[in-house]
């Protein structure tokens, strides 16, 4: 496998997706064919570029000097690659029904697949100046898939979205420039690049920094106290709020995140010192702060956009600890949330798609009318709370495991703050599925007697992504076995 | 081959999920079941409880078997083990839920549902039998948790309102409960030696040496998170708003048998893992003592002003529970067998209470204790029932609960010395006494007006016995009533076992 196959999955969805609009298709039914071959063409050279895994870095052109955009495939971007081409064909699939009814269709799918091939970017970058170019750019051609709708809630959702996407790249360009200045070379080498000689007495100076490079990548992954875009951002279609809004956009915030810590900045200059105490603070209380929001919100859709915000805190939080171990609980986290969050989505938006009902109140008595569709929602929901034998038991276990090593006070009050999760979890979670199951002894079944389970088209996704909660769930050896030979390149 | 101990648990699931999928099937749920679908489903139900049943007390009493499942991560197998705890639990988990399955047979067909019912009933089963088949903290832990998740439909059987609130306080309570045990055994995990239960405890007192307050911490947020199951304070509120609302035979269940899961799981943490040396003389114990101190006296004050009988006896089951927690905290063997023997006891009483409130439910209409008055003349063999499990409870010699409370007292009186702080000595228990009274004061006065209504001439009307349940029910109850009696006359072997599996841990 040759390393020009980086640059060929990360081109093809661009270029193959850009001229969707123009092309002469007949009927939807050829769309959706041509949009399907694009994404599983793509991911099955993903899947085999994964397989290979190439040694050798490809340079695609270079800015100025040492600046230049390259990829290389490492262990960390096979993780985040492996997510993200797993998760687009099933979401493509489930989304040719779910926007059946939509207008400009053509150009959503433009915008989806065109995603998919800067995510990607993101993943492959070998230079912080390669995913600080691809980072800008998901914002970009993210930001037509929320205003999609066009109605004046979408417009200021896409506006918010974009203040609150630029605000936090600015940051992170601060970011950037520090590790070109100080660090030995702009690659990302595991362990850290900064240069300590040219560090010298401006040691706090470059804490501050990376406090501030943190909050700039984390806005993508909502960390409180940029999170507000998130829920805002759900009144796009639901396979934009499921793929890129619970995985694609929000892990690569995660993702950048964990690239400056561990391969950028280096954990060894970090680890004990007030920049740590402080990002390791805010991860830790937006895990408590996500819950409680979602707690409070009717609207189903937004309450799983706040969960998200609790949930990416949990791999932050992992990031956060800035050891291996933390390192690979935050990144069970990652793969494991992926599977649970895009599941829960998927069943809000069958059930948006199937009845229009946006609200928890509206859903009493669904369970017997779309029992396959809750079935499911309650099993991702009991994953999400940590049960064990689903996924989300494995990922918890692993962070705590990592906080209790890691012997921070702080990091043991994280702990507390998981279980406290756990159970807001539980309540805003089985609240919709006892509502949906057992709506009382007066209720009357025929106000929804419109309401059934969706065609296969949507099904067939949630049900491989129930198998694999439970795959993940009672047999997680060989992804943690994969996870720590990541984490075993930072010692 | 062990593996036919996966029987007992997986019959009984396996059927459960069955027959929930074919109540699902029928829709409208209400629909009333014909008379011949019931005797086939009496009869499904019926053989595959009894095999389960007869399984499992099988598989205890032949000797220790262990069966490693799975691997559910690297190094933490889902692992069976059979030892003298579960012995003791699974035999009386058994007879409680045999008995109470066939009182359902009748009593669920006033309420409908019943194939849901007896499906969630069974899958239940299997998982109790299971968390006594544990082998370790992770394996405990996932059935804990399970139990909580199958057993909440069950207290929603009604489908009203209060049973709504009633199930989300269950559920709500037993989960934060089960994540603050949760909590305890991350820390475990990283400072004991194994996760397997093993007599005396797994803590590595090396490796634990400089983190001893933080595991302090982490074993007293356990011992209050699976107080929670347990009924102790402070998170005691959901069995009485969850077990008036629930269906009789599932009060009976959950007071007999379910909050033992919390006992359990205590047992388990403080003599199999964390040891009981770790603990004794720590402020862990003293604030663990308080608690089921307060408990006690706190649960039987409530019970005693509470007019509902259901609530009352919820409000009952809150303070005996933690007698139970009461011997364990003393950390002495004395009180553990007290606590064991009153496990036992305790399962056996509280079921025959719930269950003749039950029948006062069903086929007198009445749920207040001021609306018994008289009942005694009307249901006399009913009254008879609850009236032993009352004078067992209370502990009046030759009942069964006379003879754990003895061992109670004795183990406070004893445990008190080793541990330094001698308040506990007289307060352990002045509080058990008092208790006893109060106990006294909200049972009896049912059988006493019960069967001395006075001169009222509202309570003369009916002859004698009429409203008297059919067999199904009645057998069980005096079956039940009848062992609390034989237990307390004949208390030797079983005293003798237990004392003997406490000194092997101690």
């Amino acid at each position: 496998m040759n390393a020009v196959m980086m640059v060929v999955v990360v081109l093809l969805p661009i270029i193959f997706g850009a001229p969707i609009p123009l092309l002469p298709f007949k009927n939807r039914k050829q769309m959706a064919f041509y949009v399907e071959s694009v994404t599983l063409v793509t991911s099955v050279l993903v899947w085999a570029l994964l397989l290979a895994q190439p040694e050798e870095a490809f340079v695609l052109f270079h800015f100025t000097g040492n600046l230049s955009v390259s990829f290389r495939l490492d262990g960390l971007g096979t993780v985040f690659a492996g997510i993200v081409s797993a998760l687009w064909p099933l979401a493509t699939l489930y989304s040719f029904e779910y926007m059946k009814h939509e207008n400009h269709e053509t150009y959503f799918f433009m915008f989806y697949v065109v995603t998919y091939g800067v995510t990607l970017g993101i993943a492959l970058a070998e230079d912080i100046v390669a995913m600080y170019f691809f980072y800008e750019m998901l914002s970009l051609v993210t930001l037509p898939l929320i205003m999609h709708t066009l109605t004046r809630e979408a417009i200021l959702a896409s506006r918010t979205y974009l203040y609150y996407s630029l605000g936090g790249a600015a940051f992170a360009f601060i970011g950037m420039v520090a590790i070109l200045t100080f660090g030995t070379t702009s690659v990302f080498v595991p362990g850290g690049v900064i240069d300590l000689a040219k560090v010298g007495d401006k040691q706090n100076f470059l804490l501050l920094i990376y406090v501030l490079c943190f909050c700039g990548f984390s806005v993508k992954a909502a960390m409180f106290p940029f999170s507000a875009w998130l829920p805002k951002a759900g009144v796009a279609p639901t396979p934009v709020t499921a793929l890129l809004h619970a995985v694609a956009v929000v892990k690569a915030g995660a993702f950048t995140v964990i690239r400056v810590t561990y391969y950028s900045f280096g954990t060894e200059l970090l680890r004990g010192t007030w920049a740590q105490t402080i990002v390791l603070g805010l991860t830790i209380f937006t895990i408590v702060y996500g819950c409680s929001r979602a707690l409070k919100e009717t609207h189903l859709k937004r309450r799983l956009a706040w969960s998200t915000v609790s949930n990416l805190s949990y791999i932050l939080f992992g990031a956060a600890l800035m050891t291996p171990l933390g390192l690979v609980g935050g990144l069970s986290h990652m793969v494991f949330h992926a599977v649970m969050k895009i599941c829960a989505f998927f069943c809000a938006g069958a059930v948006i798609y199937k009845t229009g009902r946006n609200y928890i109140y509206e859903l009493n008595g669904f369970g017997r009318k779309m029992p396959k569709i809750f079935l499911i929602f309650t099993i991702s929901g009991l994953a999400l709370m940590g049960v064990p034998g689903l996924c989300g038991f494995v990922s918890k276990w692993n962070l705590a495991k990592a906080a209790i090593e890691s012997e921070n006070p702080l990091a043991y009050i994280g702990i507390a703050f998981l279980m406290v999760s756990a159970i807001l979890t539980a309540i805003y979670m089985m609240t919709i599925s006892i509502r949906a199951f057992f709506p009382g002894k007066e209720f009357d079944y025929s106000t929804i007697s419109d309401v059934e389970d969706p065609n296969w088209m949507m099904i067939l996704p949630l049900v491989i992504f129930v198998i694999a909660m439970f795959a993940f769930g009672l047999h997680s050896e060989p992804v943690m076995t994969a996870l720590e030979s990541i984490a075993a390149t930072m010692n | 081959m062990n593996s036919w101990i996966l029987i007992p648990v997986f019959l009984p699931v396996i059927s459960g999920i069955f027959l929930l999928m074919a109540a699902f099937r029928k829709h409208p749920e209400n629909v009333q079941i014909s008379a011949g679908e019931r005797h086939r489903l009496h009869l499904i139900v019926g053989t595959v409880l009894l095999i389960s049943a007869v399984l499992a007390v099988a598989a205890v009493w032949t000797g220790e078997k262990s069966l490693t499942l799975f691997y559910l991560m690297e190094e933490i197998p889902i692992y069976f083990h059979i030892d003298g705890i579960s012995r003791i639990f699974v035999t009386f988990t058994s007879i409680v839920w045999v008995c109470a399955g066939s009182y359902g047979f009748i009593y669920i067909q006033h309420e409908g549902k019943e194939t849901g019912f007896f499906g969630f009933f069974l899958l239940v089963y299997g998982v109790v039998i299971a968390l006594d088949f544990s082998g370790n903290l992770v394996t405990l832990y996932f059935f804990y948790e399970l139990m909580t998740l199958t057993s909440a439909p069950m207290v929603l059987h009604h489908g009203s309102k209060g049973a709504m609130i009633g199930t989300l306080k269950y559920l709500f309570y037993s989960l934060c409960g089960a994540y603050m045990g949760l909590f305890g055994i991350f820390f475990l995990y990283r400072y004991c030696d194994t996760l397997t239960f093993t007599s005396g405890g797994t803590l590595n007192l090396t490796a634990a040496q400089d983190h001893r307050t933080i595991l302090l911490i982490a074993v007293f947020v356990m011992l209050v998170g699976f107080g929670a199951k347990a009924g102790m304070f402070p998170l005691h509120s959901w069995l009485p708003a969850a077990h008036p609302v629930a269906p009789s035979p599932i009060s009976a269940v959950f007071s007999g048998i379910l909050v033992k899961g919390g006992v359990l799981a205590t047992i388990r943490t403080v003599y199999y893992i964390v040891g009981p040396d770790f603990i004794r003389g720590t402020w862990v114990q003293t604030a663990w003592i308080i608690l089921t101190l307060l408990t006690i006296f706190m649960g039987s004050m409530m019970a005693y002003r509470e007019p509902v009988l259901k609530r009352r006896l919820a409000y009952s089951t809150v303070s005996q529970v933690s007698y139970i927690l009461f011997g364990l905290a003393l950390l002495n063997p004395t009180g553990m067998t007290g606590a064991l023997l009153h496990t036992v006891f305790h399962a056996l009483i509280k079921a025959t209470l719930f269950l003749s409130a039950g029948v006062f439910i069903l086929e007198g209409d009445k749920s207040r204790v001021d609306e018994l008055t008289g009942i005694g003349k009307r249901m006399p063999k009913t009254l008879w029932c609850y009236t032993f499990a009352s004078l067992a409870l209370i502990g009046i010699p030759p009942a069964s609960g006379f003879i754990s409370k003895w061992y109670l007292a004795q183990g406070a009186l004893q445990g008190v010395q080793q541990a330094k702080f001698g308040v506990f000595r007289w307060l352990g228990p002045i509080v058990l006494l008092i208790s006893a009274l109060l106990t006294a004061g909200y049972l009896l006065p049912v059988t006493m007006k019960g069967f001395l209504p006075g001169k009222d001439p509202r309570y003369q009307q009916g002859t004698p016995g009429d409203e008297e349940p059919p067999g199904f029910m009645l057998v069980p109850m005096a079956i039940l009533a009848a062992l609390t009696f034989i237990f307390g006359i004949f208390p030797n072997p079983l005293t003798k076992y237990i004392v003997q599996l406490v000194s092997g841990l101690m």
